[in-house]
């Protein structure tokens, strides 16, 4: 491999990169929250000086000030604190979730749609099957199998992701399977396995990406919705939607609901922002 | 009714069977055989108060002593024959159980369809007739926005500004009309969002194709526009989106239920999730299984009726029509 | 016909809106029109005058502003579009008109043909259903007056069932008799204006000429003024009374079509009439003559490619289509082979049996003396060693996640031929050959124009050397200046290393400039073969003359009025037989 061009044209590269970053302000401000997410969840007291655990109770129940940005808890422990301290788990698990979903989904619809036949027919009915089964109802049985723990969601959660991601990998890989270009390699004297991994994966995963950000969203918030049911870590953790789960026991204090709620639509938001982004400067 | 139309109706009622079946053994398969153990963790368990005697009898009459695949074979044939089995909590048949909570669930179900419909068909319409200035962009971000909010934080914003602040409806009665609207709005607003987000889209689709341009040519308005050209294509599409999410109408009632305190199907898969009442939750999981293959066999039966340009291939699901010679080039293959 | 009579006395009675006129002469009259979207211009003060029963052409290539014209003489911009200037419509500047005031003119004064056919009627909705929302335009309050109204149009553009046609979804009937449809609907309220945006380009060439005469035809009977938008020189100067030739948005040159045509001043409008095949049937001899003399001396050498009698066939829902019946020829070493035909002729079926692609039921195929018959892939590539293709098109047939470094090499890499630094040289040396400079190399195909990508597309077919390259319509989804250069490329590239073509058309007037011998197919048979000169002068086969005659020649010399007479002779055989 020689990069003859790279040396020769180092403006023009230059260029596509700062073409390629280019990006409107609103997906800018969603990468900003995004990054403020990953911080809390990698160093949380940087963030914050109170203790996400033992609270002040003869601060309890106060409202949103200064001191206390989203304001306390029934026990006195600061609600801003509590919610940068669950965003490592709410926000992980949900990466758990997609890495399981995309890997194995994808594993079995680029196996189904490249090989075809026989394969094509039995991961697909496995496929239809795992669709059948309402995905959140999936997650629950799943997570009532291997006991409650937020990982568990999380895996949960990914699992009932594997069959959406199957039959779009598989629908993607049977697209560009088809496209104008892989016979073009076929003829160029590419063989199949060649073809696969040059011509195929590429193309596929480049519509496959914004889903899988997409997917992030979306698990975070069904996440969320495990931990408000109850099958998460249970407290004193404070995943977000335990927090919220907690806090609807005391709605006369609804900052105690709206403030995690806030922090949760807000990064959902920012996730789906960018991959409508990436979906579109495809 | 054309012959081929039968064939494919036949075919896919087939593959229906097939999917419940097969969707039945996946679960038993989940939730016997993966790690959790039914009998230690809640038989035993010193609070629910079994003498060994009781345990044994309750292991006896759900045959949790013989060998798994025998279990299978017991629970799959009593499934087809229309037995969901007893409780292992209650001791009280599945059927009975469920049959006791359903009415409310399907009304809340139904009517959260139905607000779904409702909102995503006014918020497509509003993007396609009101001017640029009118607060299209408001609309336009409304599927992106509902899609983003968990639907417990919506039905505890509606509790606390309904019922709370303006006190339209006591909490503790959850029956209500008030209270069943409020769940049902609930229920509906993250559906109607993934809804309004495909007809968004495919109305913007069909506006830019040619025949749009070509109808405004003849002096077709705005609204004639969207009632009479673009409605239709862009909406038979959605007849898909809703047979696919339909089954999370029923995940979403656990939440919704359990936000307002309604019994239903929500509230006994979490009552039977607590108290690891499996054959309980095999048997919901079942249904939802059930349901989402007889809506998805509903929608592709009536999709080739719906849509003059599918036809029907056995063997595929559908396909436009395409017919003449093959090409290298799969551009100029396919029939736009 | 007596229903025709009735048509015509209820069509003069919906009086055009047109009738007040302020000028009596000029129906139509753009004054520095200008379009931008964004802060983009793509229409630069055009200004242009179009008289009452009239007809003028736009012409252009790609980006030169012509259809945007147009849409904006509709008022149909899409959304972001903005039009400055003055478009003046019987007195009216529709420009500074409200959509509420204009609204009334689309259809009733304004008729509109569109592009594709195939596109412009609603997919799920009955032609009839669609062609009410026409009726409707000519205020006719008696709903079975209207739809006689309709049925009575498609008879008069040539649709032989006109109940079926009302009863017919659009995807059951042919592009053919869309465009028929369309036309209809267009002038059903009887506009004074028709404006038509390349009514023929999607279409095979055969059906084009009779779409084009019905247009002309209706033109005159119903004294309607024709806005034509082009970007085939031949068929404007065949239609229109008027030029006005564009680029980039300005206008280039405007005149009488004679004047314009036949003597064109601009360097643009020069080199738009050099590139026209049709026009210029001689344009390449000298680069062609090197074959001419191969073929004279064929007794010495084996032909390169030999196909004998092949035949596949297709079963379609159920119903065996004979795609390839029968078809045999013989492509002498370093000649262009020419395989024409319109679609569904079974010429691509032909070339991807040639390719080993698939496999024909009977017959066999030969390519430098090896039987193509019974070979595993393993030995198929073999072949593709010394036998490439060039797809029709560039934007589907190169990786877009790849560089064209990449894609020109990865034959180099797949069959491993030399060293990491030979087959960068290589890559090089074929880039060079189709005139494509270095900085290139770097780019993915997504920044490359539509010449650029199928100059790549032919740099990786030739990196291998091949002695043979299957060209599937290379050149059909480009610009005809463009078109202009890749022909050149592949004929020097032949002059040069001795290169067999089989090359594969619809385009009969580009065949006759690049191709020396030939095959016309129609249904999957070979009608007619023989020299390029055979062919064109002496058809024997009526199908072949058919072809010849719907080339556009642009004919100059010959005044609207007669070639309306003699059109429209011809079109009434045509529709009314």
């Amino acid at each position: 491999m020689t990069f003859v061009s790279n040396s020769s044209l180092p403006v023009s590269r230059w260029q596509e990169w700062r073409a390629a970053l280019r990006m409107p302000t609103i997906v800018a401000l969603s990468f900003a929250v995004i990054a403020i997410v990953i911080a809390w969840s990698l160093a949380p007291q940087l963030f914050t000086t109170y203790s996400p655990v033992v609270g002040v109770p003869a601060d309890k129940l106060l409202g949103p000030s200064l001191s206390h940005w989203f304001g306390t808890d029934h026990l006195g422990r600061d609600l801003y604190t509590r919610v940068v301290y669950g965003t490592a788990s709410s926000v992980s698990s949900a990466l758990v979730a997609v890495v399981i979903g995309v890997l194995f989904g994808g594993l079995i619809g680029l196996l189904a749609g490249f090989l075809g036949g026989w394969v094509d027919i039995l991961l697909a009915r496995l496929v239809d099957v795992l669709l059948s089964i309402p995905k959140f109802l999936l997650a629950v049985i799943i997570v009532t199998a291997i006991g409650f723990e937020t990982i568990n969601a999380a895996i949960a959660t990914g699992i009932s992701a594997v069959a959406f991601f199957a039959r779009v990998t598989r629908s993607e890989v049977i697209k560009t399977r088809q496209a104008t270009f892989v016979e073009a390699s076929f003829l160029s004297g590419g063989s199949r396995w060649y073809i696969l991994s040059r011509h195929v994966v590429p193309n596929a995963s480049r519509s496959v990406l914004p889903l899988a950000v997409l997917q992030f969203g979306e698990s975070i918030l069904v996440i969320a919705s495990l931990a408000f049911l109850g099958y998460g870590d249970p407290p004193p953790s404070s995943d977000w939607g335990l927090l919220i789960s907690i806090g609807k026991d005391y709605l006369k204090w609804p900052w105690l609901v709206y403030a995690p709620a806030f922090v949760t639509i807000v990064t959902v938001l920012s996730v789906n922002r960018i991959s409508r982004w990436l979906r579109k400067t495809d | 009714m054309s012959n081929a139309y039968l064939t494919y109706a036949a075919k896919r009622l087939g593959q229906a069977v097939v999917v419940i079946l097969l969707a039945y053994v996946f679960t038993f398969v989940v939730v016997s055989i993966l790690p959790g153990d039914p009998i230690t963790s809640v038989l035993r368990n010193p609070q629910n108060g079994f003498s060994e005697q009781e345990i044994g009898e309750i292991i006896a009459a759900q045959g949790l002593d013989q060998p798994v695949l025998v279990q299978l074979w017991h629970s799959l044939s009593g499934f087809l024959t229309g037995d969901l089995g007893v409780s292992m909590r209650s001791n009280r048949p599945v059927s009975t159980l469920i049959a006791e909570v359903i009415p409310s669930t399907l009304i809340l179900a139904s009517s959260g369809l139905a607000v779904a419909l409702f909102l995503a068909f006014a918020v497509a319409y509003g993007t396609q007739v009101l001017p640029k200035r009118y607060g299209q962009g408001l609309l336009r971000a409304f599927p992106s926005l509902f899609q983003s909010t968990p639907n417990f934080v919506i039905g505890l914003f509606l509790i606390h500004l309904f019922g709370f602040q303006l006190r339209l409806f006591r909490v503790i009665e959850p029956d209500s009309f008030w209270a069943t609207l409020f769940a049902a709005i609930t229920i509906g607003i993250p559906f109607s969002a993934q809804i309004a987000e495909v007809l968004i889209a495919n109305l913007d689709h069909e506006a830019k194709q040619e025949y749009a341009s070509v109808a405004r040519s003849r002096g077709i308005g705005q609204r004639r526009l969207f009632t009479r050209h673009l409605l239709k294509p862009a909406s038979l599409p959605v007849v898909t989106v809703i047979a696919l999410t339909v089954g999370e109408l029923l995940g979403n009632s656990l939440i919704t239920e359990t936000v307002f305190g309604r019994t239903g199907l929500g509230s006994l898969v979490q009552r039977s999730v607590s108290t690891q009442d499996l054959p309980v939750l095999q048997a919901i999981v079942s249904l939802g299984a059930v349901v989402f293959v007889l809506v998805n066999l509903i929608a592709d039966l009536l999709y080739p009726l719906l849509d003059p340009r599918v036809k029907m291939v056995v063997g595929k699901k559908y396909r436009s029509t395409a017919a003449g010679e093959p090409s290298l080039d799969p551009t100029k293959a396919v029939n736009p | 016909m007596a229903s025709q009579d009735r048509l015509n006395t209820h069509l003069t009675a919906i009086k055009t809106v047109a009738s007040h006129a302020a000028n009596p002469t000029s129906l139509v009259r753009a004054e520095n029109l200008s379009v931008s979207y964004g802060g983009n211009k793509v229409v630069h003060d055009v200004s242009f005058e179009l008289g009452r029963g009239k007809s003028l052409a736009l012409i252009g290539e790609s980006g030169s502003g012509k259809s945007t014209i147009a849409r904006a003489v509709l008022r149909l911009l899409p959304s972001g579009g903005h039009a400055s200037g003055k478009v003046v419509f019987d007195g009216q500047d529709v420009l500074s008109l409200s959509e509420r005031q204009f609204r009334p003119l689309r259809g009733r004064a304004i008729g509109f043909v569109p592009q594709d056919p195939g596109n412009s009627l609603n997919p799920v909705r009955t032609i009839g259903a669609q062609a009410m929302e026409a009726a409707a335009l000519t205020d006719e309050p008696n709903a079975s007056i209207r739809k006689e109204l309709i049925l009575e149009t498609f008879a008069q553009v040539g649709l032989d069932n006109p109940q079926r046609v009302y009863d017919s979804y659009p995807h059951q009937l042919s592009g053919g008799m869309l465009q028929r449809v369309l036309i209809g609907l267009a002038v059903l309220p009887r506009p004074a204006l028709l404006v038509a945006d390349e009514p023929t380009s999607a279409l095979d060439v055969t059906i084009q000429k009779r779409i084009l005469d019905l247009l002309t035809r209706l033109q005159h009977d119903l004294d309607i003024s024709l806005l034509l938008i082009t970007h085939d020189l031949a068929i404007a100067a065949e239609r229109a009374d008027q030029l006005v030739v564009l680029k980039d948005g300005s206008v280039q040159e405007a005149g009488k079509t004679a004047s314009v045509f036949s003597s064109p001043t601009s360097a643009y409008a020069r080199k738009l009439h050099a590139d026209v095949p049709a026009l210029n049937p001689n344009r390449y001899a000298k680069l062609r003559d090197p074959g001419f003399r191969l073929l004279d001396g064929k007794t010495a050498k084996a032909p390169k490619i030999e196909v004998n009698s092949i035949t596949k066939t297709f079963e379609v829902d159920g119903k065996v289509l004979t795609a390839v019946d029968d078809v045999s020829f013989a492509v002498p070493a370093g000649t262009t082979h020419a395989l024409v035909g319109e679609s569904g002729s079974g010429k691509t079926t032909t070339i991807r049996l040639l390719l080993g692609l698939d496999e024909p039921d009977t017959g066999s195929i030969s390519v430098a003396g090896d039987d193509l018959a019974g070979r595993s892939q393993k030995d198929l590539r073999a072949v593709w060693r010394h036998l490439q293709l060039v797809y029709q098109n560039p934007f589907t047939s190169l990786d877009p996640t790849w560089t064209v470094e990449r894609l020109v090499r990865e034959p180099l890499d797949r069959f491993k031929i030399g060293t990491a630094a030979e087959r960068t040289q290589q890559v090089r040396e074929a880039l060079t050959n189709v005139g494509l400079a270095d900085h290139l190399l770097s780019r993915k195909p997504g920044a490359l124009s539509g010449g650029q990508r199928q100059r790549v597309a032919i740099a990786r077919s030739l990196v291998l050397k091949p002695d043979v390259i299957v060209l599937d319509e290379p050149t059909s989804a480009l610009d005809v200046s463009v078109q202009a250069d890749i022909v050149e490329v592949l004929l020097s590239l032949q002059a040069k290393l001795g290169l067999t073509y089989v090359f594969v058309s619809h385009d009969l007037a580009l065949v006759r400039q690049l191709a020396h011998t030939v095959s016309v197919m129609q249904r999957g048979r070979i009608v007619e073969h023989g020299t390029v000169g055979d062919i064109f002068d002496n058809p024997s086969h009526a199908y072949t003359a058919t072809l010849l005659e719907s080339i556009p020649s642009g004919l100059s010399g010959d005044t609207s009025e007669a070639a309306h007479r003699r059109v429209s002779r011809a079109e009434r055989k045509e529709a009314f037989a």
